[in-house]
């Protein structure tokens, strides 16, 4: 089911706003992640989806219709929730059977339905388990489970892998993403790790201090990104981050002197500083001294000093030693340039 | 070596309390079976020469001991369940529902636990008779529907259920009332067994309120059937003791079998009985 915003607002007290007029449309059968910070309101934009809180203005749609006052039982979304929620008295199959149960469907039937769902999330050989005596990870998928079992045309999972360990992560995203298209459900994914929202979804949704940032795809974020809290934000290792005053004059001449005078900060992501010339792509030569390389894996990193600042690139090809002077190349598609409020004027697609 | 002398100290120390608790109990079993001289006995004896099992027949034919006990039985069902039934509601509201003056009437609700219940017995005795209720059974389960302390001691359990249990039973189509007694109800089911034992004994022990606004033989509870042992000619302690150990007796199987979940329900909200 589609989801709509139209200048939603909220705050807990009637003083202090947690999130400032959103709008954004979120198409059907598609995986989006709400990506932010902690605190930002990924928790509370989950939860006046759900209809568990009431927006202090504006109006939500579900498809074309205006659910803004209905309450979560008229709206029926399935929810996982940060720490999984299950009934601590009832066992695995009687938790998914729950909301079967409220419905009130016969009991063979959602007996059937249960043990079904329970195969699809691979947690068939717990059923008569106390939710107590499983491991995160079955709990999670029990959550799951019992989120699908009314068959609910909107799914919303509130960090649900983040008291996993780091391989459990991974297996259960891929999961996760698994039973979204194994049943098209419009799915809603909250999370603070950048990674997990990259990997699994359609479109990620970036928020900060109760503003959306970007709404758009994975790539887009990393190859345009709106403003410089989602470029440094986004990306592993993180934007280099430079004052437009750190510069004695090697931007000059490459780019347009109305915007060198507009611009603030200028962010270089570590793989665009290559120490060799590719002159098609490159924007500007800068010269810099290695301080540290190192390598671990498949890694090679160099951190660099450039007018006193410092610099990390990825791209370091030839074997350097520390305090040797090097030129480096930026190149063209990883180098923004951000004016006073933070926003992109130059590079990626809207190149000037 | 200090460990093990701090370990007997303790066992030590337990006996000790251990025994202090059982010897009124094991007094009144031994009385029980004691001749009439050999209650009064200077020393004090503690095993009857003969054992005198004939005692609880003659004190059960004393009264209508049969009646006294469905009495009680009927008294401390309807309290109990009543009771149990107005403060889950009642904790519920406190502990989840938002409504006009919730913390204020808390407080005052809290404030009623600190007035002594002998100060009650008046004004309670004195409101029943307005409501012509004295000598009915009325009287003796009325007053008793509603307890703040077991209002209290819900809330309390009620609370440290997790925000996220109940928008998960909200998310699963539950409404409030189904919440209430599908999940939470059952998740705090040690709290409410404690509280439950906990009213059971009080109800089935109580005794100065069922003397004061009954006076026939009808509605009378069994304590309070025990004065038939005390007439003017002085006390049958041995009769007494006997009707008292039945008295007593389903109490303490109640509390043998429910031990578990009392002493869990307790230490979890963290209230004395
Ligand atoms: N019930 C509440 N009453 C008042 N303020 C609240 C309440 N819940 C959350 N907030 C505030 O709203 C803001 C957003 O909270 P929210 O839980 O939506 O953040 P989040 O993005 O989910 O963070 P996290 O990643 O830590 O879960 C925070 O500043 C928080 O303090
Ligand atoms: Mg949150």
């Amino acid at each position: 089911m589609e989801v709509t915003f139209k200048d939603v607002t909220l705050s807990y007290d009637g003083k202090r706003e947690i999130l400032h007029h959103l709008n954004f449309t979120i198409p059907e059968g598609t995986l989006v992640s709400i990506l932010g910070p902690s605190g930002c309101g990924k928790s509370t934009t989950l939860m006046m989806i759900s209809g568990l809180l009431a927006p202090t203005s504006g109006q939500i749609f579900f498809g074309d219709q205006d659910v803004t006052k209905k309450d979560a039982l008229a709206r029926k979304v399935g929810m996982v929730f940060q720490n999984y929620a299950l009934y601590p008295h009832l066992s695995v199959l009687d938790n998914i059977e729950f909301p079967l149960k409220m419905a009130k469907v016969s009991k063979k039937d959602r007996k059937k339905k249960a043990i079904e769902l329970a195969k699809l999330v691979h947690i068939d050989d717990q059923l008569d388990k106390k939710p107590g005596a499983l491991s995160g990870g079955q709990q999670q998928r029990v959550a799951i489970a019992r989120a699908l079992a009314k068959e609910p045309s909107l799914l919303l999972l509130d960090e649900p892998l983040s008291n996993l360990d780091a391989r459990l992560r991974i297996e259960m995203r891929q999961e996760i993403r698994r039973i979204q298209q194994e049943t098209g459900v419009t799915t809603i994914f909250v999370t603070h790790d950048q990674d997990e929202a990259l990997h699994i979804s359609d479109h990620i949704m970036v928020l900060n201090q109760g503003h959306i940032q970007q709404f758009s795809s994975a790539e887009t974020l990393y190859d345009n990104p709106s403003n410089l809290f989602v470029a440094q934000f986004i990306g592993e290792p993180v934007i280099n981050t430079l004052d437009i005053t750190d510069f004695a004059g090697e931007l000059d001449g490459q780019i347009d002197a109305d915007i060198l005078q507009r611009t603030q900060k200028v962010g270089i992501r570590p793989e665009a500083l290559q120490d060799h010339n590719t002159v098609a792509n490159t924007l500007a030569t800068i010269t810099t001294k290695v301080t540290r390389s190192e390598k671990y894996g498949r890694e090679k990193n160099a951190l660099l000093e450039f007018h006193g600042q410092r610099l990390l690139t990825t791209e370091v090809q030839a074997d350097v030693t520390d305090g040797q002077e090097l030129p480096l190349y930026l190149q063209r598609n990883g180098v923004y340039l951000f004016d006073k409020d933070g926003v992109r004027i130059f590079g990626g697609d809207q190149d000037a | 070596m200090k460990l093990k002398v701090a370990m007997v100290l303790r066992y030590v120390i337990l006996i000790l309390g251990a025994a202090i608790m059982l010897m009124p109990f094991l007094w009144m079993l031994s009385t029980s079976l004691k001749t009439q001289p050999e209650t009064v006995k200077i020393p004090p004896i503690w095993i009857p020469k003969h054992l005198l099992f004939s005692n609880y027949v003659n004190a059960l034919k004393e009264a209508p001991f049969v009646q006294y006990f469905i009495n009680s039985v009927i008294v401390t069902t309807v309290t109990t369940l009543g009771q149990l039934f107005t403060s889950i509601l009642a904790a519920f509201a406190f502990s989840r529902l938002n409504f006009y003056g919730k913390n204020i009437l808390f407080v005052i609700f809290l404030g009623t636990m600190m007035v002594p219940g002998e100060m009650l017995i008046i004004p309670n005795f004195v409101t029943l008779s307005k409501m012509h209720l004295i000598n009915t059974y009325g009287a003796l389960i009325i007053p008793w529907l509603a307890s703040f302390f077991t209002v209290f001691t819900l809330r309390q359990t009620f609370q440290s259920v997790p925000d996220q249990i109940y928008y998960a039973a909200k998310i699963d189509g539950a409404s409030d009332w189904h919440y209430l007694w599908h999940v939470l109800v059952p998740i705090s089911k040690s709290t409410i067994t404690a509280v439950t034992v906990l009213q059971v004994i009080g109800s089935w022990n109580a005794f100065m309120w069922p003397l004061i606004v009954t006076n026939t033989e009808k509605l009378r509870t069994l304590p309070v059937g025990l004065q038939a042992f005390t007439s003017d000619a002085g006390t049958n302690y041995a009769w007494l003791m006997a009707a008292s150990t039945f008295v007593i007796f389903p109490m303490v199987v109640l509390y043998i079998f429910l031990q578990k979940y009392i002493i869990a329900g307790i230490s979890k909200t963290g209230l004395k009985g």
